[in-house]
């Protein structure tokens, strides 16, 4: 069931721009889904609540296993003896699409589950989006992580 | 009801009018003029027409400011200084520019629009950068993931670079590519070979660029890049040389190479590659060609994960495993680094452990 329509704010307007194809990368932040960036928010919001999650959690397990996995310099490296993850690091780097100040390596972390062969995909910028702004980016975006599946795949 | 839906239709006339209006306005509003550009206090100087970005500005006048992203704003290289007609810092560049940088009137160019007589200031040393016209000469794999570029320039044209320096190699549009853009490569070949250049590229999954070069491109393909760019490259002094590479970081050290091969450079010098297995190590025989050149190279290879298959007897370990076996001390050391980030920084903090100055240590870690 859907609810009454969320008005969204000039100032997620500017940021749902920033976020179109080319604009900060060349895939974009949203995918092919044709949900408003405020009704991206709040459905993902609401399904991280009822996951008993934070956004803060999600996010510190990713920066962890990422940060384990930069030691392998580009190479698999198996974390926690369940997970291969695999970390590429390549030139130059990404702002945040809210315009925060700083800058995010552009990294391409790969996390496969080795029982069940689940993967997962995310960036530096993916964390620090998930844990300042609650955004999981659209369906369809490559660095999209949906909570659920990543509360399953990293057993949250 | 006539009311009100009479009311509807003034309403969206309006509308439309005043969307019209605004239309008008801009093409007009938009239109700056005549303006003139004065870069290093008159070294350079040109009127052009405004509204473009000054980073495009520039480059219609072939001066090539360092851009990653190809002016979207989203790799933070194109800085220049302005110190007259820049307009206000906008939100755009903040997240790209330190307190000091914005006192020193830095700049993103390819945000500034150019709306009127500007005064700005930018290393001379990019006047020597220059676009270039190329057309693929050979296409091989090195390993299962890097691929070796060879580019002739076209019409007898040469680039003239220090060795260690990169280009910027501009991917046009192709399915999945709907705008063109620019992916810096080091420049792995020879100075003295002018006529041509050699890029190494790793295939980065997704990359809009490496996608391009290992699935798209063929042989006779024409591409355009432009260059050199980039500060690191081989100092002149008599300091033994250390130089680290893992995967396609081995590009511009090949480049430092040939250079000290070429000019008779007696340093000794050691070089280091790490890869993961066999397979992933490349140029074997052309760096056994260069220790024919150099009496004074050693080439250590070593395998972080060798397999059974690879009856590997060399070394065995990671880069930092290497460098922390044979050099004693860094009196009279240099070092040049160029890989993965975190293999960078992993050896810059065990060099200036080993006495090796950080001034001295070298390095271009892809960030």
């Amino acid at each position: 069931m859907r609810g009454r329509p969320v008005k969204q704010s000039p100032e997620l307007d500017r940021v749902e721009q920033n976020m179109r194809p080319m604009c900060l990368c060349a895939e974009g932040f949203l995918g092919d889904d044709p949900r408003r960036l405020i009704e991206i928010l709040t459905e993902d919001q609401g399904t991280v609540n009822s996951l008993g999650l934070s956004h803060e959690v999600i996010a510190q397990r990713l920066r962890g296993i990422t940060e384990e996995a930069r030691g392998g310099w580009g190479d698999p490296v198996v974390v926690e003896e369940k997970f291969e993850v695999q970390v590429h690091e390549a030139r130059g780097k990404i702002p945040c699409p809210w315009g925060h100040p700083g800058l995010y390596p552009k990294t391409h972390v790969r996390l496969k589950k080795m029982e069940t062969g689940d993967g997962l995909v995310w960036s530096d910028l993916t964390i620090h989006l998930i844990e300042a702004h609650g955004f999981y980016q659209g369906r369809g975006s490559p660095y999209r992580l949906d909570p659920s599946t990543v509360k399953r795949i990293l057993e949250l | 009801m006539g009311h009100l839906f009479l009311s509807l239709i003034a309403l969206s006339c309006l509308g439309a009018g005043l969307a019209l209006l605004l239309e008008v306005a801009d093409s007009y509003l938009g239109f700056y003029g005549q303006c003139h550009i004065d870069i290093n206090s008159g070294e350079k100087e040109f009127t052009i027409q405004g509204g473009g970005s000054l980073l495009s500005t520039l480059m219609e006048q072939g001066i090539f400011i360092p851009s990653a992203c190809g002016g979207r704003g989203s790799c933070g290289y194109c800085k220049v200084r302005i110190h007259g007609g820049g307009g206000p810092l906008l939100p755009t560049e903040t997240p790209w520019l330190g307190p000091e940088e914005i006192e020193a009137q830095v700049r993103i160019s390819c945000q500034v629009k150019v709306r009127g007589d500007m005064i700005i200031e930018i290393p001379p040393e990019l006047f020597l950068i220059r676009e270039f016209r190329s057309r693929v000469e050979g296409l091989r794999n090195l390993t299962h993931e890097i691929k070796e570029l060879r580019l002739r320039l076209i019409e007898s044209d040469a680039i003239s670079f220090k060795p260690g320096q990169y280009v910027q190699f501009q991917v046009p549009e192709y399915e999945g590519c709907p705008e063109s853009v620019y992916r810096a490569y080091s420049i792995a070949s020879a100075a003295h070979e002018s006529g041509s250049i050699t890029l190494i590229v790793t295939r980065v999954p997704g990359g809009l660029a490496t996608t391009y070069i290992h699935e798209v491109l063929k042989a006779g393909d024409e591409v355009a890049f432009s260059g050199p760019y980039g500060d690191f490259y081989l100092r002149d002094s008599d300091r033994e040389i250390f130089l680290v590479a893992t995967g396609s970081g081995l590009a511009p050290i090949m480049s430092i190479l040939c250079q000290m091969a070429e000019e008779r450079i007696s340093r000794k010098t050691t070089l280091v590659f790490g890869a993961r297995h066999r397979t992933d190590l490349f140029y074997l025989d052309e760096i056994e060609a260069l220790k024919g050149k150099m009496p004074g190279l050693e080439a250590i290879f070593t395998l972080s994960r060798p397999e059974e298959e690879d009856q590997w007897e060399g070394e065995r370990g990671r880069v930092t495993d290497v460098l922390e076996r044979i050099i004693k001390e860094g009196a009279n050391k240099e070092a040049y680094l160029c890989g993965n980030p975190a293999m960078v920084e992993s050896c810059v903090e065990l060099l200036t452990k080993k006495g090796i100055p950080e001034e001295l240590i070298f390095y271009d870690k892809f960030a």
